[in-house]
């Protein structure tokens, strides 16, 4: 029977679904009974097999980007940030600017020297100019370990590198795990 | 420390240009190479992969998960390749695909290059909707599942446009494989 329409699958003379006997085939799977002994089954394995030695060889052709692409478009990302908003710090010489994901990066890299621990999502909200900030951080953390007091050690953290990296105090930090991994 | 893609996706989403840069490097070979495939020209494929990833930088926040972030940069790339096709003038498909299939291995065998380029013609030649799906199949090595969410057709349809690919190519080869 042809293939008729755009979803429609060839069957074989004897019946059998053709994209199924080739599915079968390219993933290396033996033929069952019937296809062993039927000639449709085994012509149509014997070709999708000996087609994909072809496409198994361009399949691993290396075929690897110039390294402008990515230097182009890292360029083009850095000079249109998604996200321009900035926190504001008291300092004795006036206030201070302090772009928001440049700290949420600073936080989130304390999170992760860390063992077991890997900060996600990492909000910092200011109420107002130059007060202390609320922090929202989500966390991966290690499979089997001890959840309450490594979050403990979280805000522990947060709370210092917040003050003594960014010069930025905190009134609260909130923590919700949101995944475990497996080393 | 190797950090997963949905964390890298939450840091990037919140402005964090770094955790994007590590995406971008994770993924780019494998959707270059996608790229390479169906369009069958280096250059084009480079515009793709660029227009793809600033495309995934601009529209990072309508990414919500559902589907892993390779499969959505699938579909950002595919989308680029396939209006690129349509750009195009109509050129000699074979020649299109020619210096792709073939390039610089002096050291392989004559026959193991010409069978390569042949099947590289061979590729080029496929209607661009069978090119797509049988790309993503059989040197992505997606499943149907992913492919019908890629092209945004059902998967029955994506089923039966790669056996009419396998079925065309291997017509094609048959002449250099006996």
């Amino acid at each position: 029977m042809a293939a008729v329409g755009d979803g429609a699958i060839e069957l074989l003379v004897c019946g059998r679904d053709a994209a199924l006997v080739w599915d079968r085939a390219e993933a290396g799977r033996p033929p069952d009974e019937h296809e062993r002994s039927c000639p449709y089954c085994t012509a149509a394995y014997a070709e999708a097999a000996r087609l994909d030695v072809a496409v198994h060889r361009m399949a691993v052709e290396p075929v690897d980007p110039p390294p402008s692409v990515l230097a182009s478009v890292m360029g083009a990302v850095r000079a249109a940030p998604r996200l321009a908003d900035t926190l504001l710090l008291d300092s004795p010489l006036g206030p201070n600017r302090l772009a928001r994901p440049a700290a949420a990066a600073v936080l989130r890299a304390a999170v992760d020297a860390m063992d077991g621990m890997r900060a996600r999502s990492c909000r910092i909200e200011q109420p107002g100019p130059g007060t202390t900030a609320d922090v929202t951080l989500t966390v991966a953390a290690r499979f089997g370990l001890d959840l309450a007091g490594a979050t403990a050690r979280v805000r522990q953290t947060v709370f210092a590198a917040s003050e003594q990296v960014l010069g930025v105090p905190l009134r609260r930090v909130d923590i919700e795990v949101v995944d475990l991994w497996e080393t | 420390m190797s950090l997963d893609d949905l964390t890298l996706v939450v840091r990037a989403q919140e402005g964090d240009v770094r955790a994007f840069e590590a995406l971008a490097r994770r993924h780019e070979a494998a959707l270059y190479r996608t790229a390479v495939r169906v369009t069958g020209d280096g250059a084009e494929a480079e515009d793709a992969l660029q227009e793809a990833l600033l495309d995934a930088w601009r529209h990072l926040d309508g990414f919500r998960g559902d589907a892993a972030f390779s499969t959505w940069m699938y579909r950002l790339v595919t989308n680029r390749c396939v209006a690129a096709l349509r750009r195009r003038r109509p050129v000699p498909a074979a020649d299109a695909g020619a210096d792709v299939a073939a390039a610089d291995s002096p050291e392989r065998t004559a026959l193991f290059d010409l069978e390569l380029a042949a099947l590289g013609r061979a590729v080029q030649d496929l209607p661009d909707d069978l090119r797509v799906c049988w790309v993503l199949r059989e040197l992505a090595g997606l499943g149907y599942g992913d492919i019908a969410t890629i092209t945004g057709v059902k998967e029955t349809a994506v089923r039966g446009r790669i056996h009419r690919a396998r079925v065309r190519l291997a017509g094609v080869m048959r002449a250099w494989q006996q």
